[in-house]
């Protein structure tokens, strides 16, 4: 079995998504396709599960050209995808999720249940899955979800899967299970396309890798033939930047004070929380998410409700104060959520390029507002953070994830405030971006901002972190200082949680 | 491949032509059913919508116009800032009988006292969609719930009003009494037409300055494309909410005030509910994809399309029910269309205000 695309060539209105683009796909080989945000890689798989229709050029299925009309037709000839949103029903059970919109009615269109769980429970058997299938998927967690996806897929018989940024949502622990199922899938000659921002998990897993940029193949070969150092340079174009850590000097001022703070939330039997950040410091904070990190963060911007307990801004009291005067005294935020959170998207560029600023006499008279000089606002920090746009006019919408994710640090870390919280700053962006993010997030603890990180990528931590706290449902360890062993001490608490302190 | 190349070159003309085709039979069939001369409805309907005798058909469509532009402006103003306010009948009625009540106290004023008028007319409308502001954020009542519930109140307490209290009883019908000349809106010169539709375009550039020119136009539109950021952002939300909903509310009420003024020259229990004001501007704020620059063009066609449905049944004896109906077929046709337009001109990233 083997799949080819041939010549493929993709024209938005004045803009060529994929340049005449020939790649090959083999049964019983992990194929990652790596590139940058905008590279093509999302146009090029939507031509191939049906989704996209119009491109010139062939797809081969088996000597035969073919042509889909959507995703349906592709399914149905063994083509499937699985997104990185999931598109699940929370309140059904995994097996009336797996075979929703296919199910095995008779005619009188009522589902033989009992017929078709041994057939799935054999498909799992086959690939070494396990899975409740009676459970309700709002029970599941996120790497469950994604195996729910991945099944859905199997039971339509795809041969063919096509899997985009799978281990985003994943744990270290998570993302080595799902690497075993897909080296069974590997054994039975099935067709994996893997999309992935993650170099080191191409390494693991892959058996063959595609670069793409603008649009481009820039190479394809086995992975044996390459090296991680080639395809990075390949996938931005130049040599990656070094990070410039400078280590700076760490102030005894403590610029935020939690003070055995209660939060409304499902953890608060593991409450209180006690943590500061001094002047000129970063503070990791690490786990899985979903445990307490994203309302720790809530309460202390003012959008969740606190029960006790004190927050402190520069000595002053803010436990009680509203989010808008907490933003207007000092405190940026750069949320994990960009598209909901961190920008109004339909909205322009310029109207995303200030928020909590607009008062300032510079963007504004009275009631009016100062558009010109907001634009050109825009337009520096577009330049001054390398945002890729047309212009300050343009529809944030019309941006790759890279560059909105620039935006947001753009606008949060160009007001030079003392607190900045910052929340998986580089969740699902391109290797260029963040190293660009990073470099930007050192620069201002050097100019003394103290900077409160939670990360769900250890590695983000271990480079930018001063010293480190782990959440483990909703409880908050010690101080894990940065020396040889902090890598480890941050895994094991992650990991045995409860006894920790 | 060649199958796709035959479908997207002619599925778009195809489309076009089997949309004009079966709205075609659709209303031959209607017409049919109704035994009426095809040709003559078709010259009541554009005669009346456009024509008329010295332009005077034209002149009551500009004059719906703008109760219609009116009220599409004031939901817009709602929508664009994620606010539901489907309010409008009862911040309109409310605007009207406080315009009506008070105009009879100021007659003396002359136009000093239209302005008083119509202010109260728009202070009455604004603390109507307040009270729906205030459900939603001190009671949690939700804003669509809240509004539309509202309209009830507002239509039966100044259906009281003119029952009782401040009716006319003379004239034989639940209205206040007639308002004097010297506070009616004046009328274009040599026509039927008041200045009504003036207050209405006033309205339309303010609006147009807000929307694209002010803090609060620029908060509004970010609030109702993320209500999640604008908050995290530390924007002022509530004064945002208060702020859209007493513009939305004050809108529908100058709205009401102009149809006092300029057309009824009083309030009659009733009058700006059966027209479905309210309701038609909800359709042509949503039809026009809340962009409040081709507001005026929805207003005038919604509104040629009543006066034309009257026409029909005036001139061809069209029964009224089915003069609605082809009334209702055309407007689905139209919203269908342009919707679809619409999404394709957003998928574009076209200017999307």
């Amino acid at each position: 079995m083997k799949i080819s695309l041939r010549d493929i060539t993709i024209d938005y209105d004045h803009l060529r998504a994929i340049d005449n683009l020939s790649l090959e796909f083999n049964a019983g080989e992990i194929h990652a396709i790596v590139g940058e945000n905008g590279a093509g890689k999302s146009s090029l798989m939507s031509v191939l599960y049906g989704l996209n229709l119009n491109y010139s050029g062939k797809i081969i299925f088996n000597d035969n050209e073919v042509f889909w009309s959507s995703p349906r037709d592709a399914i149905q000839h063994g083509i499937g995808m699985v997104h990185q949103h999931f598109m699940l029903i929370d309140e059904l059970t995994v097996l009336e999720n797996i075979i929703l919109g296919y199910e095995p009615d008779d005619a009188l269109g009522f589902i033989n249940f009992e017929k078709i769980q041994p057939e799935i429970n054999a498909l799992l058997k086959l690939y070494d899955i396990n899975m409740n299938l009676n459970e309700l998927v709002m029970n599941l967690s996120v790497a469950q979800r994604q195996m729910v996806e991945i099944i859905k897929l199997l039971y339509r018989n795809a041969k063919v899967l096509i899997l985009d940024e799978p281990t985003a949502v994943l744990t270290p622990n998570e993302t080595e299970m799902f690497f075993k199922t897909l080296r069974n899938f590997r054994l039975e000659k099935k067709i994996i396309i893997l999309i992935t921002h993650k170099i080191d998990e191409v390494m693991v897993i892959s058996d063959h890798v595609s670069i793409l940029r603008n649009g481009k193949l820039i190479n394809s070969s086995k992975l044996k033939q390459t090296t991680k150092i080639k395809i990075e340079e390949q996938i931005v174009g130049k040599k990656l930047p070094k990070l410039n850590i400078k280590r700076g000097i760490i102030e005894r001022k403590k610029v935020l004070e939690v003070e055995s703070l209660k939060i409304s939330t499902r953890f608060s039997h593991n409450q209180p929380i006690d943590l500061f950040i001094q002047k000129g410091e970063i503070i990791g904070i690490a786990g899985v998410s979903g445990n307490g990190q994203n309302e720790l963060i809530e309460a202390i911007l003012g959008v969740r409700k606190v029960l006790g307990g004190s927050i402190k801004y520069l000595q002053e009291d803010i436990t009680y104060k509203s989010t808008r005067h907490r933003r207007i005294k000092g405190i940026s935020f750069i949320p994990q959520d960009r598209r909901k959170d961190g920008l109004a998207i339909k909205s322009k560029v310029w109207e995303n390029a200030i928020n909590i600023n607009l008062n300032d006499k510079k963007f504004s008279i009275g009631p009016f507002l100062k558009k010109k000089s907001i634009k050109n606002y825009a337009n520096q920090l577009i330049n001054e953070f390398s945002i890729k746009v047309d212009s300050p006019n343009s529809s944030v919408i019309t941006m790759s994830g890279g560059n909105m994710q620039k935006l947001v640090v753009a606008r949060e870390l160009s007001n030079n405030f003392p607190l900045i919280i910052i929340e998986n700053p580089t969740w699902g962006i391109d290797v260029g971006s963040i190293a660009f993010i990073h470099q930007k997030i050192l620069d201002m603890k050097a100019r003394g901002a103290a900077i409160l990180l939670v990360s769900n990528e250890l590695d983000e931590i271990d480079v930018l972190a001063d010293s480190a706290l782990v959440m483990y449902e909703g409880k908050i360890s010690n101080r894990i200082p940065k020396d040889i062993k902090f890598r480890e001490n941050i895994a094991s608490k992650m990991l045995s949680g409860i006894h920790f302190k | 491949m060649q199958s796709k190349s035959f479908l997207k070159i002619f599925r778009p003309t195809i489309e076009i032509f089997y949309a004009f085709f079966s709205i075609f039979i659709l209303i031959f069939l209607l017409l049919y059913l109704a035994d009426a001369n095809f040709s003559l409805a078709f010259k009541g309907f554009v005669n009346s919508s456009v024509g008329g005798r010295n332009n005077a058909y034209l002149f009551s469509t500009f004059s719906k116009m703008a109760l219609i532009s009116g009220m599409a402006i004031a939901a817009l103003v709602a929508f664009r800032g994620g606010l539901f306010n489907i309010g409008g009948e009862g911040q309109l009625v409310v605007g009207g009988f406080a315009c009506a009540f008070t105009g009879l106290l100021v007659s003396d004023f002359g136009f000093i006292g239209i302005i008083i008028s119509i202010i109260s007319g728009m202070l009455a409308g604004a603390t109507w969609a307040l009270i729906s502001g205030f459900l939603t954020i001190y009671m949690g009542v939700p804003l669509l719930v809240g509004s539309l519930l509202l309209n009830y109140p507002a239509r039966f307490i100044t259906s009281y009003l003119v029952n009782h209290p401040f009716r006319d009883i003379q004239s034989g019908l639940p209205q206040t009494f007639l308002l004097p000349k010297n506070v009616w809106l004046p009328y274009f010169p040599n026509t039927r037409l008041d200045l009504g539709i003036l207050i209405i375009f006033l309205v339309y550039v303010i609006c147009l300055i807000i929307f694209y020119n002010t803090k609060h136009g620029y908060y509004s539109k970010n609030m109702g494309h993320s209500l999640s950021y604008v908050k995290l952002s530390g924007l002022p939300t509530k004064k945002i909410v208060f702020k859209t909903l007493a513009l939305s509310g004050a809108i529908a009420g100058i709205v009401g005030s102009i149809a006092v003024l300029g057309i009824h020259h009083r309030f009659t229990d009733g009058m700006l509910v059966q027209p479905l004001y309210a309701w038609t501007g909800i359709i042509a704020a949503l039809l026009v994809n809340l962009n409040l620059w081709f507001i005026p063009l929805a207003g005038f066609f919604f509104a040629a399309i009543y006066t034309g449905a009257a026409g029909m049944e005036r001139i061809a004896q069209v029964p009224k029910e089915i003069a609605t109906v082809i009334q209702a077929v055309i407007i689905l046709f139209v919203v269908g269309k342009l919707g679809s337009l619409s999404n394709l001109s957003s998928n574009k990233g076209v200017k999307d205000d």
